[in-house]
């Protein structure tokens, strides 16, 4: 019993503190980290292939007019999961190490927003070629007019209305 | 005996009953029956044939052949066979004989089907509703083809869930989250004499939301090895390993050597991941703090080695249809192997002060007992069946991945408490350690994903399992059009294992009840995706010893 | 406007209440990882309690499923005031990948006022750290919404800042 006891309690004792600095001292991801997805508007042609892929389903795609398509993300509900980045064809999407991204405001600040202009493309989807295809473009024409956010036309009442 | 003859053996015994019957790869069989003779097939396979039940599971055909498909899936571990045994049921009849009376561990798994699909099971013990919400209305069954993925009939007020008769003489304690904790919901009511409990009533399946409906109408093939890894955040690696080794097998994709390496070795590291955490939340349980910071201490390291290698600390992400998404890079093996080989000295050592320990064998020894019996008739799996004595271990049963040409123990003990399912996660833990080094030294070169250049098939089915942490995982495909499957069926292991729990509980005293729950490594969240259901974390805290005071100090409410 | 409020009312130590409402597990094993030694919450007096009557701040984890709305508003109420809402994880910010299921109601901010928000899947124990202390005044928010538009006139198609918040 006693023995046993004292073998715990040397193992507990060896390590020494192990406690980090954090938050105080950064404490970095390790190099292949998924965090924050950056979207590089100079380079992305607005092929929709992002969109097909994302398991959260949170790219959407709208054309505005017959020139400028509108890529809206919602990363509110981001899994970083990485699949834009990996089929995206002109590698417009980096997933970068930033992963620091508490808020007060969750659903506004982590909408991200970018309009493409789409002069040589009409929404052919042509630009993006498959990986497998597993990956294709499930919805032609790519349109999403309404954009669908998690518990917008919920039956539920908020609890600051009842 | 093979799957050819066990086939062959179904067809001479029922004959006409037999519809058709196929065999595919070596270790799949698949009858259709009809209705009629389904409760003498299913006793026929367990009882005469010693095959475990794995689930069951239902689907809308009413487009394709005016019919509700329902399937009851077996597993022979001797013979390394899955058997799915599939009835059609008219579409403007929808009912089918139960077969909980013959078979009891198929008594979740029925009643899910007439909440997902409408098919009542005639002669069923026990028809409560399980997985549904309390409120959803009567005549509306999500896993239907012509019900929205998104419907959200509106709340109603003022339902409660209905529940078992308390035996006469015995008060009731409530654990769970109507009042007042809500933590990993799951709600328990144990039947009390005295300090004797004398039987138990769960209702759980707070943390079902609808995977397995998603998966079948809005995901496509690639996605949903995102959202099977959500099943179980602890675990879930397991979810999408067997989600991609079905469709494969469905497909007929061979995937390349090095992937099935790579994905042997994640399963090992989080089976690791897994066992530690256990280890460490069950002390909790028990007052023992002291071990739960040392073996989450010990575990940190892996969780960053984790994170080098997927690119997350959980949730890998790692697996798509035919292969994984990153490579193991040489240079990080010896990483790998530092990382594991300082976490087997430790838990070594920790395993060698378990025994001398009388406070904690108190706990553990003689607590909790779950026969073999009761074990193998509510299909218990994984680490719980094998405390019970029941050999059963996917990975040598049906080997998948790389588990062929690895060198895997079955541990096993057979005294049936509360310890025996902490010996045996010890004992599975350093194992999985060698495991690895011997994965990390075969490991083949080569590309890590299978070339895919067709689209899938539709129509085809393929069954897998997988073991995990908590036990086996079981995923049932049938491959469909427009990119998805037709039917995606999971089993998560603590689904099996939690209809254990009242049988376990009866005759305990109170006082071991969060122990004996917690031995089970139950975890809510698979059981109830559409099954999720392994307890972890929040569970724990759901029985502290505080919240049953709260609950005991005010008996008028129940 | 909270942050001020949050350090005159919790000018000390923040004891939280825990609840998964449908998680996966996932953010609930990252949130009792920031309690053991590698992290170690209770440096900033951060303290986990049995009990909402206890707690000042509550942790949501996971998309609210139906079954649980009842007993969260129940919850909810059983927190005395002032009380802080945290929303763990993408699917308690926004309902995450199953947000628009039969059986999911969305994200926490649907049902609760929502204060904080740690997206992640599952955040990072260094991201929850992140988090609280951004609730407690010691660090700011780094995350803003982002508008980009490529314009026709630069055939290059340089990206503008069109606005930022
Ligand atoms: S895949 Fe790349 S190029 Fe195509 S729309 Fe997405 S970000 Fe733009
Ligand atoms: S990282 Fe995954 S979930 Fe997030 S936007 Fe990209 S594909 Fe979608
Ligand atoms: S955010 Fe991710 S890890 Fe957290 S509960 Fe949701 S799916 Fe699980």
């Amino acid at each position: 019993m006693i023995a046993s006891k004292l073998k715990e309690a040397i193992l507990s004792l060896r390590p020494g503190r192990v406690t980090l600095k954090y938050p105080f001292a950064p404490h970095d991801p390790e190099e292949d980290f998924r965090g924050y997805p950056e979207l590089d508007a100079d380079k992305c042609i607005g092929c929709g292939g992002c969109a097909a892929v994302c398991p959260a389903r949170l790219i959407m795609i709208q054309d505005i007019d017959q020139n400028t398509r509108r890529i809206m993300r919602l990363l509110e509900r981001c899994i970083f999961c990485g699949r834009c980045a990996d089929v995206c064809p002109e590698d417009a999407i980096t997933m970068t190490k930033r992963f620091e991204l508490s808020t007060d405001s969750g659903r506004e600040d982590m909408v991200a927003e970018c309009e493409v202009f789409m002069a040589t493309c009409q929404r052919c989807g042509r630009c993006y070629e498959p990986p497998t295809p597993l990956d294709k473009i499930m919805e032609p024409g790519l349109r999403h007019d309404e954009i669908k956010r998690g518990g917008q036309d919920s039956p539920y009442k908020h609890i600051s209305s009842e | 005996m093979n799957a050819q003859q066990l086939g062959q053996n179904i067809e001479d015994r029922f004959g006409p009953d037999v519809i058709d019957w196929n065999v595919l790869g070596p270790d799949q069989l698949y009858v259709t029956i009809t209705p009629e003779s389904l409760v003498e097939v299913a006793e026929y396979l367990y009882q005469d044939q010693g095959c475990r039940y794995v689930i069951n599971g239902g689907t809308d055909r009413r487009q394709q052949r005016d019919a509700f498909l329902i399937t009851h899936f077996f597993a022979q571990d001797e013979e390394k066979i899955y058997i799915a045994v599939h009835t059609e049921v008219e579409a403007d009849d929808p009912q089918v004989d139960s077969i909980t009376p013959v078979v009891p561990a198929a008594n979740w798994s029925e009643r899910e089907t007439r909440d997902m699909v409408g098919v009542v099971a005639v002669g069923h013990p026990d028809p409560r509703r399980l997985v549904l919400a309390d409120d959803w209305p009567e005549d509306l069954y999500p896993l239907r083809t012509d019900v929205a993925h998104d419907i959200k009939p509106p709340p109603a007020e003022g339902v409660a869930p209905e529940r078992l008769e308390p035996p006469e003489g015995a008060s009731v304690v409530p654990i769970g989250p109507f009042f007042p904790v809500l933590e990993e919901p799951a709600y328990f009511r144990v039947f009390v004499e005295g300090e004797m409990v004398v039987g138990a009533d769960y209702r759980g399946f707070y943390n079902h939301r609808g995977i397995e409906k998603l998966g079948c109408s809005v995901l496509t093939y690639n996605q949903i090895p995102f959202i099977a890894e959500r099943i179980c955040g602890i675990c879930g690696y397991v979810h999408s390993c067997s989600y991609c080794q079905t469709v494969e097998r469905a497909a007929g994709i061979e995937i390349p050597e090095r992937a099935e390496y790579i994905r042997t070795i994640v399963l090992e590291l989080e089976r690791v991941q897994s066992h530690l955490l256990w280890l460490g939340i069950a002390a909790h349980i028990i007052g023992f703090d002291t071990v739960l910071m040392q073996t989450w201490r010990m575990r940190e390291p892996l969780m960053w080695l984790c994170e080098r290698i997927t690119g997350n600390r959980k949730s890998y992400g790692m697996n798509l249809v035919g292969g994984v998404r990153r490579d193991i890079k040489p240079e990080i093996y010896d990483d790998i192997r530092s990382v594991i080989d300082k976490i087997g000295a430790e838990w070594q050592e920790l395993a060698g002060a378990i025994p001398g320990d009388s406070t904690l064998m108190a706990r553990v020894r003689g607590t909790g007992i779950l026969t073999t019996e009761t074990a193998r008739g509510l299909g218990a799996a994984g680490p719980t069946a094998r405390g019970s004595g029941l050999a059963i271990d996917v990975r040598v049963d049906h080997p998948y991945a790389a588990y062929d040409r690895l060198e895997v123990t079955k541990c096993v003990h057979d005294s049936c408490d509360n310890l025996a399912r902490v010996l045996v996660r010890v004992e599975e833990t350093l194992d999985a350690i060698k495991i690895l080094h011997q994965a990390l030294d075969d490991m083949p070169d080569g590309p890590i994903m299978a070339e895919i250049d067709e689209e899938l098939p539709a129509g085809r089915q393929a069954m897998s399992a997988v073991e995990a942490p908590r036990g086996e995982v079981f995923h049932w495909v049938l491959t469909g059009t427009e990119n998805r499957p037709e039917r995606w069926r999971v089993r998560a292991p603590t689904y099996a294992n939690l209809q254990n729990v009242p049988p376990m509980l009866a005759g305990n005293a109170l006082a071991d009840v969060p122990i004996s729950i917690g031995s089970y490594d139950p975890c809510f969240s698979c059981t109830e995706r559409m099954e999720v259901v392994d307890v972890n974390s929040g569970q724990v805290r759901v029985y502290t010893e505080e919240e049953f005071r709260a609950e005991y100090d005010q008996p008028g409410d129940e | 406007m909270f942050k001020e409020l949050c350090q005159k009312s919790f000018p000390k130590s923040l004891w939280v209440y825990h609840c998964n409402v449908g998680a996966c597990n996932g953010c609930d094993i990252e949130v009792i990882d920031v309690l053991t030694p590698y992290y170690d919450a209770e440096r900033f007096g951060i303290k986990l309690v049995g009990s909402p009557r206890h707690a000042d701040v509550l942790l949501v984890c996971g998309p609210v499923t139906r079954q649980v709305v009842p007993a969260l508003k129940r919850l909810y109420d059983a927190v005395p005031a002032p009380k802080l809402v945290i929303a763990i994880g993408s699917c308690a910010v926004g309902g995450g990948i199953w947000f628009d299921s039969y059986n999911v109601v969305g994200g926490a901010d649907t049902i609760l006022p929502v204060d904080y928000y740690i997206p992640g899947c599952p955040p990072r124990p260094e991201a929850i750290l992140h988090g609280v202390a951004v609730a407690l005044g010691l660090a700011e928010k780094e995350i803003e919404s982002v508008h980009l538009k490529q314009l026709p006139d630069r055939p290059e198609s340089v990206p503008v800042e069109v606005e930022s918040s």
